[in-house]
Parts: C-alpha cells; structure tokens; sequence
C-alpha cells in the first residue's frame, strides 16, 4: 500500500483514504473493512490548533481536552473518550466520521451498513443478536449506536462544520442510513472537514456511562448546554447518529429486548445534566 | 535415599493416584518469621533486563531461515468442510508449504467451535502467510450449533458422566434447618488473553526437534510433542527462558506447536506459530461459563444443615469438567451436602484451566448465598463464617496440614469494622457498602521437581533446573532460598532456569505449585552444597571459616549439589486459605458500581518474598475486578460467533478500575509442608474477589446480584428486583383493614 502526502486539498482524488491521526483509519484497513491501495496524509493541509471560535480539524482530542477556552462539554466528552495514547493521536475530525463500533460491522458480517462487491446486506444482525450496547432510538434499520462522545458534545453546542466546499450545522453531518441510501454522512466524495466553529455557551456538562472507568465507547453519553433560556441536549450510544434530544425526547426511545437499561441511564443522566446547568 | 510411595497428586483441583519414587527430604524448617534473605522482599532479579527489552520472550526469537505460519479457523461453530483447496495458496509468493484437513491430527474438516484449525500455511513473512491463508478456497456445510448448556444437559450431551458427590443426608438437613434459601447464579465466558499470544517456533535438527514455546510446562511439552510425533523424549528439547503469561491456558502443545513441527519438518526451516491476538480470543481457552443452582439451609443462629447444589459447566467442545462444587463440598463444617455437577458439551471453543478453574466461580454462588442466609438471618456474615469453621477436612475427616483461616477472619477484622462508617458516606443517589467473602483451595505442590546447585570458586553459585518462571517472579524466589540456605548475598546467586537440556525435571507452574515443588528441592541442593562445603573446611581444620573463604581454594574444582522435592504429608489435606473484604460504591441511577478498596488476608504458609507476594494478590485482585465487573466473552445467540475477538470489544479493566488493595499474609510455616513450609499464591487471591464484591454491593444496596459480570444491565435489574421486594414487605407489613 502506498502512502502520500498531501500538499493542497487538490490533491486529495474523491476515493482517497484519507490519514490523519491514524487511530480509526488504519484498524480499519487491517481487519479490511475498507479497502484502497493508497493512503493521503492530510496533516499537512487540515488546518491544526484552536484560534478563539475555530478549531481545526486536525486539531487533537487531547489538545482540546486541555485547553481553557473550550467549553465545559466538549473538554469533558474529550477527555472521557478513549485512552491518552488516542487522544494524543486521534484528530477532532477522524473522531466525527469514526465508523460504528456494532461487533457486527467490526467482523465484517454482510449487515445493512456493510458493502461487498454485491452490494449492501440486508440484514440488521444486532436487532436479533447480541444488541446490549446498541440503538435506543432510530434503531429499525440499523441498530448501530453513534460512538463518538464529542460528536454529541458539538451537537449540544449547535456547532457549525466548515468543509472545502460548504458551511453546515453539525447535524446536518449525520443521516440515518436507509434501504435506499446506506451512508451515515453526508459528505460528498472526497470532501474534506477544515475547521469546526463554536457558538457561545453560558454552561454545559457531558456525562458518560460506560462499562468501565476509563477506554470505553459510551454506553450513554449525555452532553447538555444552555446558551440563554435555550438548553440543548444531545447523546451518544443511543442511536445511528447523535441524537438531538426533543423536550419529550425520552419517551419516544424504542429499546431493543437487551438494552431497555440504557434507556434507564439515559433518564437519570438527562435529569442530572439539566440540573448540572441550572445549578 | 530414593523410596516408591503410591500417592495423591493434584493439579487444579484433580487428583489422581500414582506411584512416585521419592527422596527424603531430610531438612528442619527454618523458624518461622523473616530471615537474612528468605522473607525480606526483593525486587525480581530479570526486571531490569525485562524492563529494558533484553529479555528474549518466544514472541522475540528470530531465528536464521525462519519461516511463518498461518492458520485457517472455522469461522462458524459449527460445519463440515465440503472442498478445500490449498494450490491458490501455494501460488503465492513466499509460500512454502502448505496442510490441509487430517494432513496432520490438528487440523480437521469437522469443525465443531469456531477456531478449530482446518488448514495451515508457511511462508517467507507472516503478511505473506496471512495472505495465503485467506487464499485457501474453502466451502462450508454450516451446520446447527449447540449453545445452551441447559439444553445440553437435557439432551445428555455431555463430556462425562455427571459428577455426584454426597455426605450425610442432604434431605434430613433441610428437614431440620429453620430457613431453607435457594439462588440461582450464573458466570460468564472469560478470557485469558495473556499478554505474549499462544506461540511456538519448531526447528529440526537432524532426527530432533527444538520447541521454543511460551509454555507453563516444559516437561509436559517435551512428553506430549514427543508422543504427538512418534519420537523418544529425548529428542525434544523444550525451551521457554521468559514468558508472557499463561494463567492456566499453556499447559500444553495445542494445535500451533503440532504445526509448526509439521511445517518445519515440510521445508527443512524453522517455523513459528503465533496466535493473532484474535485467535487468541478464539482458540486458546477460555474460563467457561456456569450455572448454579444453589440451596442452603440453616438453623436460625446460622449452622449450616445443608448446602446442595446443581452445577452446569459450560464447557465447551472438549476440555474437562472443572470443580465448580468444590467450595461448596470443602469451605465449610455442613455434614449433609450433594452437588451434582455437568459439563455441557457444545459447539464452543474449549474451556482451559484458568487461575484456580472452577473455585472463582463456585466460590462467586455459594459465598453470595451464604451473604444472602446472613442478611436473611440478621446474622453477621463474618460471624456466619467462624460459625461453620471447618476443623478437618469435611469430606474425609482428614486434617489440615496447617489452616490459619480464624487468624485470617481476625485480621480481617478491622476491615470489616470499616462497614458502619463506609455505608454512613452514602448519599441518595450513591449507596456505600462493604462485603466479604472467604477462600479455599490447593496450592500444596508435591514431587518430582529436582535442582542442582553450582558453587565455583568465586563464592558464587547458580541454580540450575528446567523450570520455567510463568511471569510471577518464582526465579527470584528460587535464588533467595538458594542464597539463605548458603548464607550468601542474592546478588551472588543466579537462576539457570527454562531449557529442558540444560537441568533436572521441574514441576508444572500451575495449580499455585511453582514455589511449594520447586522450593524444597532448591533448598535440599544448596543444603547439599554447604555441606560439601563444610567438609572441606573441616577437612582443612577451619570449620567456621567463611563459605567465600573455602570456595576460594578450589580454582577450576566446583561444588555439586543436589535437591529434590520430598514428598507430602501422608494422610493431610493441604490447602490455602483467605478472606478478602471489599468495599463499593453504587450509583443506584444508572447503575455504575465502582469498587474503591479490596482488603486481602491469606494463608499460604512461609511467604519467600513479601514484595513479589503482594504483587500476586495485587494482580489476582485485578484480574477478579475484570471478571466482576466487565469481561465478558459474547456470541451471537443463533450463529454462537464469537463477537469479542479483540480487546476494545472484549473489557479488560483498565488501571482505573483497579481499587486500592491492602494485602496481609499470615506467613505462618506450614509445619508439615516439606523443608520450606510455603504453599503457593498464584491462584488464592482471584478467587474470593467476585463474591466480595457482590457481597458488598447486597450490603451498599439490598440487592442480590446474581450473574457474572455485574454489568449496568444486572446492576440495575437487581436494584429493581430488590424495589419490589422492598414495596411487598411493606405492603404485607402495613395494618390489615387499612
């Protein structure tokens, strides 16, 4: 396999496997869930660092964890997520377009998110299998749960993305996968995330269940702010995207016959985090 | 002088009666308490060179013209291979050589768990061989697993006949108690996953073979790869100089080793096998789930009258059926009890021993039910335990070899006094509690195990005897005894250890044996050194000269001595003993159980090295936390597929999960117990960990949870369960017409 660097966005070809902290992209390559002859290292033309609203998105989870100007939620969801080792390496970017971590995508069986020379599978294996950690909400097609922590936290803070071709909000990043269209994203080929861009928050707060204390997905990740008389709350673990939670949000979950529980832990942390920001 | 005794011997927990040619072991003791040398801590004396990567682990060896290999697994739990081609493997570049389905023993066309090696290729680099592997154009016949040992008991497909073990009149104790309590609980499949994967490199060398293995047994390697390829034992030399863990599950060759000779044999090169880390979720053993089915009774004040006990093991295509009744049959003083206990048969990777098999998860049901008699009694747990005191040897009547079990429950003491002001620290949302829960096992070791000792003329000596150190620092102890019985500084012993060429035979490191078999006979060599060297000072008229003095004289001349193990006490049960008292915390909300201190006090006779002893309760209590509270090995309920073949999916605890551990030794002699009166400490601290926990979780919380590990999802089902429980009692306690 070949590896390249890239020296201006052109230089990125549409089907190009894009390298920028490592962390997700080369797991994946080695258990050949993806497959490309050629990798484009894009450290050198995704803007690095944090200047005031604007954080590149090359920028480290672990440089963001640590630094005063970001707010409470994302720092939280930062430093809650994976190891110090991935942190140091895993990119802010890398960390929103992180693929699931269903232990059936993860083996490569034929599932509804799975491409193969014929085609997308189509069949949802969890829905009917081993499902503990997986969709409470929008789980009919795919019960895949969204794993990354500080996706929710930039959806909580309403963030916006800026890519080399277009402004959008962050949930515009996300989509539910269906029968006729299988992507989670909404990125066309070969577009490339620059830059993710604050809104203010008065306060927020991320909390995060998971089955250990340390270098584990969220089970129920819960990230909450309040700018105003406005609160936004958005979870991660819960369904095939960030979930945006609506005022009565919570009754609306459609739990799976193995993980009614996380239904339970995403009740007592909404409550916990509404009064975190009223405190 | 050599004698041939008929004698028991056991290794985790299975015993078998055999003939033994053994020698004296004519040695006192030492006095109890610490020496110069022996029971001082001392740092291991490989760390630096394991610290600094000096240390050549199988997983380093790269040997001249050395070729990799690479297996073909099922994929499924069950199926037969119906065509297997391996010639678009032997096209691709760098391939060697290649084995297919009943080429040799390992390798099959019936697949009866996913992980059953089918075909095997080696080639110039592992990428190469990988990529050869998935070359192979296979089909399958994907056949009907099964998976519910349940099912499997009903449908009699089992490894053995079930186990019956009865005394007394189990009917009539519970006939007699005043409260009769039932429990059904279960554990899951846990892995081993040992830091070096299963591996081994095989050269030949004219008609003998060379095994480079990570092994916990030298000796069995060389016997068993000696009859698997038809060769007198002498023509294998096993090799194992450092090892990356094993915990029960290197016992033996397995499938690698077996194609590893093949293959080398094949292409005149040496050939290395290694298990991918994936692989070793698959194939390499694996603790087996269980079923219990659990019954006590008792009188009111908490004698116990009966303890019963139904057990499904599940054990998984092969392996054997591990004593998960043992602790119910051995804890405690109940003379009526029955345990009947089965070992499923299914379409599962084979189970492993797996530190102290069977007694973490018996101990896991019968200490939580006998928490769950107390609080149901309004007894004190710990009182509930010195209640029910075994004196001998339940089953038999024999004594112990020695059992400070009582001075263990006192020291816990403290410990579980810390109760009342734990649980005051909760709060509405986090309950406080602390739990305890007592542990029984072997750990006695017993002969063969010989050494040799080597004094040259610089004062110097060497240990030298094929065994291995499995990780736990026994090498470090070896040298400490030899330098205390020689009476010179450790800095001047080295161990030779790990080469079955280069020493005598040496025990298994398993079933917490290392130190209890090794020991004495380390011991009775450097004893038969020093008094090589004492006659030489009388001889020269100084008898109280120094041993560096003496040794001086002899230039190129060397001291010989010799050691082995003597045998074990005739007619005695020796046995370890502990208790460990946790204390947890409960978000009651969402579930999250942290565990914050684990106090550990056990009773395995002499402690050699308090430093490297601590380190062993540390890492027992560790891995039990993992068992506890995360690991879990999970498959697909209707295919059986494994779905945790890696380690962000399979949960390993991470160093934030690890409480803080206070450990205590009783380091009391075992006055019986050969030259040393140690037994070992490998397997004791894992053991009562799980029930500890559980146990103080009942008292944080009320609830009972009853199911390994305790995840959110069982946490907060027994917080439910305990509600309603709660909200009955009181409705049935509230004034009747109301």
């Amino acid at each position: 396999m070949e590896l390249r660097r890239a020296s201006s966005t052109a230089d990125v070809a549409s089907n190009s496997l894009l390298l920028a902290g490592g962390t997700e992209v080369v797991p994946l390559l080695r258990a050949g869930l993806i497959e490309g002859d050629s990798l484009v290292d894009i450290r050198g033309i995704v803007p690095q660092g944090i200047a005031g609203d604007r954080i590149g998105a090359g920028a480290t989870l672990a440089e963001l964890e640590c630094d005063p100007q970001i707010p409470d939620v994302l720092r939280e969801a930062c430093r809650l997520a994976a190891s110090p080792q991935l942190r140091n390496m895993g990119s802010l970017a890398g960390n929103l377009l992180q693929s699931t971590r269903c232990w059936y995508w993860r083996l490569g069986k034929n599932c509804r998110l799975h491409r193969t020379s014929d085609g997308y599978g189509d069949e949802c294996f969890a829905q009917e299998g081993e499902h503990r950690e997986h969709a409470i909400f929008a789980n009919d097609f795919c019960a895949s749960a969204h794993p990354s922590d500080v996706a929710a936290a930039l959806l909580a803070l309403d963030a916006r993305l800026h890519t080399d071709r277009r402004e959008l909000a962050l949930a515009e990043l996300y989509r539910l996968p269906s029968e006729d269209d299988r992507r989670t994203t909404t990125l066309e080929p070969g577009e490339l995330l620059l830059e993710v861009e604050l809104a203010p928050a008065d306060r927020s707060v991320y909390l995060k269940a998971m089955d250990r204390k340390r270098w584990a997905f969220p089970l129920v990740g819960v990230a909450a702010a309040r700018t105003g008389a406005t609160t936004r709350i958005a979870l991660a673990g819960v369904a095939p995207t960030p979930w945006l939670l609506a005022e009565d949000g919570l009754d609306r979950a459609t739990p799976l016959p193995g993980n009614a529980y996380k239904l339970e832990i995403a009740q007592a942390l909404v409550r916990r985090a509404r009064r975190a920001l009223d405190a | 002088m050599a004698r041939l005794i008929r004698t028991e011997k056991e290794v985790e927990g299975r015993y078998e009666e055999v003939w033994l040619v053994v020698e004296e072991d004519a040695l006192q003791q030492w006095p109890a308490g610490a020496r110069a040398i022996v029971g001082q801590p001392a740092t291991r004396i490989d760390g630096l060179e394991r610290a600094r990567g000096e240390a050549v682990f199988t997983a380093d060896l790269r040997l001249n013209g050395m070729l990799h290999a690479a297996v073909l697994r099922s994929p499924h739990a069950r199926a037969r291979v119906t065509r297997v081609d391996l010639t678009p493997a032997l096209a691709l570049p760098g391939v060697h050589a290649a084995a297919g389905p009943g080429e040799l023993e390992q390798l099959v066309a019936d697949c009866n768990y996913q992980g059953a090696a089918v075909a095997a290729v080696c080639a110039g680099t592992l990428a190469q061989a990988r990529d050869a592997v998935a070359a192979i154009d296979v089909e399958w016949e994907v056949l009907e697993p099964l998976l519910d040992p349940d099912e499997a008991v009903r449908r009699r497909e089992l490894l053995d006949e079930p186990r019956v073990r009865a005394r007394g009149d189990y009917e009539q104790g519970l006939a007699e108690a005043d409260v009769v309590l039932t429990g059904e609980y279960r554990t899951a499949v846990v892995m081993h996953n040992s830091m070096e994967t299963h591996q081994a490199v095989v050269q030949w060398l004219g008609d003998a073979v060379e095994v480079h293995i990570s092994t916990q047994y030298i000796w069995g390697i060389r016997d068993e790869v000696a009859a698997g390829l038809r060769l007198p034992p002498d023509k294998v030399r096993v090799i194992c100089n450092y090892m990356g863990g094993g915990f029960g599950s290197k016992n033996g060759p397995d499938d690698y080793t077996f194609i590893a000779a093949e293959l080398a044999k094949r292409t005149g090169r040496p050939v290395k096998c290694a298990l991918t880390r994936r692989e070793e979720n698959l194939a390499a053993g694996n603790r087996n789930a269980t079923i219990q089915r659990l019954t006590v009774g008792a009188k009111s004040d908490g004698t116990l009258t009966a303890l019963g006990g139904d057990f499904v093991n599940a054990v998984g295509w092969s392996g054997w059926t591990s004593s998960t009744e043992g602790p119910m049959q051995m804890l405690y003083a109940c003379p009526n009890v029955t345990t009947t206990t089965y070992g499923a048969k299914l379409n599962q990777p084979p189970m492993k021993a797996f530190r102290a098999p069977g007694f973490v998860e018996g101990t896991f049901g019968l200490e939580s039910l006998l928490d769950e008699l107390a609080s149901k009694l309004g007894v004190d747990p710990l009182e509930l335990r010195r209640l029910n005191y075994a004196q001998n040897d339940a089953n038999d009547d024999r004594p112990f070899s020695s059992k400070q079990l009582l001075e263990c429950y006192r020291r816990a003491e403290p410990h579980w006094e810390r109760r009342h002001e734990v649980r005051a620290r909760s709060t509405d949302t986090v309950k406080r509690g602390v739990g305890m829960a007592s542990q029984i096992w072997y750990g006695g070791g017993g002969p063969p195990s010989y050494a040799w000792v080597r004094v040259g003329s610089d004062g110097r000596a060497t240990v030298i005897t094929a065994m291995q150190d499995i990780g736990t620092g026994t090498k470090t102890a070896m040298a400490q005894i030899a330098a205390e019985e020689l009476g010179i500084p450790l800095e001047h012993v080295t161990v030779s250890l790990g080469d079955s060429a280069r020493g005598p035979y040496a025990a298994i490191s398993a079933g917490s044996s290392t130190t209890p078999s090794m020991g004495p006979a380390v011991r009775a060599a450097a004893a038969d050194a020093k008094q090589q060297i004492l006659e030489i000072a009388e001889q020269r008229g100084t008898p109280d000269a120094p041993l560096a003095e003496v040794v001086a004289l002899l230039q190129d001349g060397q001291i010989l001595g010799k050691g082995a193990r003597g045998p074990n006490p005739a007619g005695m049960q020796v046995l370890t003993f502990g208790v460990q008292v946790a204390e947890v915390a409960v978000d009651v909300e969402t579930g999250e159980v942290w565990v914050d201190r684990i106090a550990a006090i056990h009773d395995v006779g002499r402690v050699i090295n308090p430093l490297g002893a601590s380190s062993q309760i540390e890492g027992g209590i560790i891995q039990g936390v993992g068992h506890t509270l995360s690991e879990e090995r999970l498959h697909d309920p209707r295919t059986g597929e494994i779905l945790t073949t890696s380690l962000d999916a399979y949960r390993l605890p991470t160093i934030a999960d690890v409480p803080e551990i206070v450990s205590e030794l009783i380091d009391r002699p075992d006055a019986h117990l050969t030259n040393l009166g140690s037994k070992g400490l490998g397997e004791p601290p894992i053991i009562p960990t799980a029930a500890a926990i559980a146990n103080a979780i009942r008292d944080a919380t009320g609830a009972d949870v009853r199911r390994l590990p305790i995840t959110r999802a069982e946490m907060l089902r027994a917080l439910r369960e305990a509600e309603l429980r709660r909200r009955e009692r009181e409705k049935v306690g509230a004034p009747a017409g109301v």
